[in-house]
């Protein structure tokens, strides 16, 4: 692991992280060790879908723990002022499982709501690599309407388009493909791949026993709770 | 030993009474406690919307965005309703008021009557209310829900600022839509009360005539008061809305119960508000 570390741009370290019982009630997770490098993929088993939340939430510093640290490119959460941590978390990208819309937004603004705020690029160039993301996600245009007027698989193919957009540094992706929707299993590897390539690090968490059991899965990392831990598991 | 009983029956007698006595000062206290809580987080929330509006990094295109849109859904479509009510205040009030002071000969004084009236104290207030009908109570469940939902965790999730993006917008295009709004509500009610008047033929006044009463009618305090009133009528209603909205943790159930509970903080802000304003000047 130590070898690993040095080798590679780490993007996400968390170390020895104890978390409270406050937004894990019902005891989810209390020590957490995890390392992610640019280019690699973790893939993370969890029972119950508010583990994946609470780890993500974790890895955005927006949970702060009670004992350890986690460290998002070197910086400590902890120790950011709002602003600056605002600001680097507009580099993670992340499918959420929940609350992921806008309501008074239409899908459009909700795609381009977090790179409208983080950066000056124009509305002309983020339709564009939008197009190209929903064309990888076997949409053929992006989603119009409301949020609520949309199907649901179309919500679950923007939620990726949103968090692939603007090649963000770091993507969690909370059971991306949850509801059955096996028809963007393909165009997500695919995505992940180059998002992969150009040095994006990517933490799939899914409480699907299909994905988890695949060993064809292109993980560099699985990881599992085990009890209140977040253990490695050997390939 | 009879002494022994009497103090036993004393002791026994009062304990309840003291407990309970004791109870009661500490749910007063309580109240009270939890009042001035809510009354400095809203000077506090208050005083970030200040702040946070005056630093040019806030307004990023999507608050931008967010702050014009609000100004739309509380302001210009609020137009046709504050029309109305101007329509019937300017029948019912300045209609009233050009006809009887006519006939009482006092037309002199129906300028100054207006503005002292209308200007300085109901418009502000009718106003106040409507704002706080329509768009203050949408605003608290807006946010309560999005709250619930998950949506304000989202926003955060994504590195952006809930209350950038959320309560400063709100909050002043309230305060701004509420200024708005009062003026046209002023004008529409005088327009109409003086045209019905002209047109039964119950006053002496021409139109440049009235115009001109009334604007000379109005002195420097007038015209600090009237803006004064609005905006800060408006900046507590947004700020109430939202804290209130936003200050909803558990179920969907709780934000139907903090509706009520915002509504009479918000009309309680304004009176205060539009009294501590006319008493001061």
């Amino acid at each position: 692991m130590i070898q690993r570390i040095d080798e590679c741009r780490l993007v996400l370290q968390a170390e020895n992280v104890h978390l409270g019982t406050g937004p894990l009630d019902g005891g989810a997770m209390t020590t957490v060790n995890f390392h992610l490098c640019g280019g690699e993929l973790a893939l993370v088993y969890m029972e119950h879908p508010e583990q994946g939340t609470a780890l993500a939430d974790v890895f955005s510093g927006l949970i702060r723990p009670e004992a350890g640290t986690v460290l998002f490119l070197g910086r400590d959460w902890s120790r950011l002022p709002p602003d600056n941590a605002n600001a680097l978390r507009g580099k993670i990208g992340r499918v959420f499982s929940k609350g992921a819309w806008l309501n008074h937004l239409s899908m459009w603004e909700n795609l381009l709501l977090p790179q409208r705020h983080h950066t000056r690029r124009s509305d002309a160039e983020l339709h564009d690599e939008a197009m190209a993301l929903a064309d990888r996600f076997g949409l053929p245009g992006l989603p119009s309407g409301r949020p609520v007027q949309c199907l649901p698989a179309d919500l679950q193919r923007g939620a990726c388009i949103r968090a692939f957009l603007g090649r963000p540094v770091l993507i969690l992706l909370e059971d991306p493909t949850a509801g059955g929707e096996t028809g963007l299993m393909a165009g997500l590897i695919n995505t992940i791949r180059n998002a992969r390539d150009y040095g994006a690090a990517v933490v799939w968490m899914t409480s699907e026993e299909s994905i988890w059991r695949d060993m064809t899965f292109p993980a560099s990392f699985r990881y599992r709770f085990v009890g209140r831990q977040l253990m490695e598991v050997p390939r | 030993m009879s002494g022994i009983e009497d103090t036993t029956t004393h002791s026994s007698g009062s304990e309840p009474a003291d407990t309970a006595s004791t109870g009661r000062v500490a749910a007063i206290g309580a109240w009270v406690i939890g009042q001035l809580r809510l009354l400095v987080m809203c000077f506090s929330a208050g005083i970030a919307v200040v702040l946070a509006s005056a630093r040019p990094m806030t307004w990023r295109s999507t608050v931008r965005a967010e702050f014009l849109c609000q100004c739309h859904l509380i302001g210009t479509r609020a137009i046709p309703i504050i029309s109305l009510t101007g329509i019937i205040v300017g029948l019912g009030m300045v209609y009233q008021a050009l006809y009887w002071l006519n006939i009482f000969g006092q037309s002199g004084f129906a300028g100054r009557f207006l503005v002292l009236v209308l200007v300085r104290e109901i418009a502000p207030l009718l106003v106040g209310l409507i704002v706080i009908g329509r768009s203050g109570s949408f605003m608290l469940v807006e946010l309560g829900s999005m709250k619930v939902d998950g949506q304000v965790h989202m926003l955060d999730a994504q590195g952006i600022d809930p209350f950038l993006y959320l309560v400063v917008p709100r909050v002043l295009a309230v305060s701004v839509s509420m200024f708005c709004l009062t003026i046209i509500l002023l004008l529409v009610s005088l327009t109409v009360g003086f045209l019905v008047c002209s047109a039964l033929k119950a006053t002496d006044f021409t139109l440049k005539m009235f115009i001109v009463d009334v604007l000379s009618a109005m002195g420097p305090g007038e015209f600090m008061i009237l803006p004064m009133k609005t905006l800060l009528i408006g900046f507590a209603v947004g700020v109430i809305a939202c804290l209130t909205g936003l200050s909803v943790t558990g179920m969907a159930t709780e934000v139907q119960e903090s509706l009520p509970l915002g509504m009479v903080r918000s009309v309680l802000a304004t009176f205060l508000i539009s009294s501590a304003i006319t008493l001061l000047f």
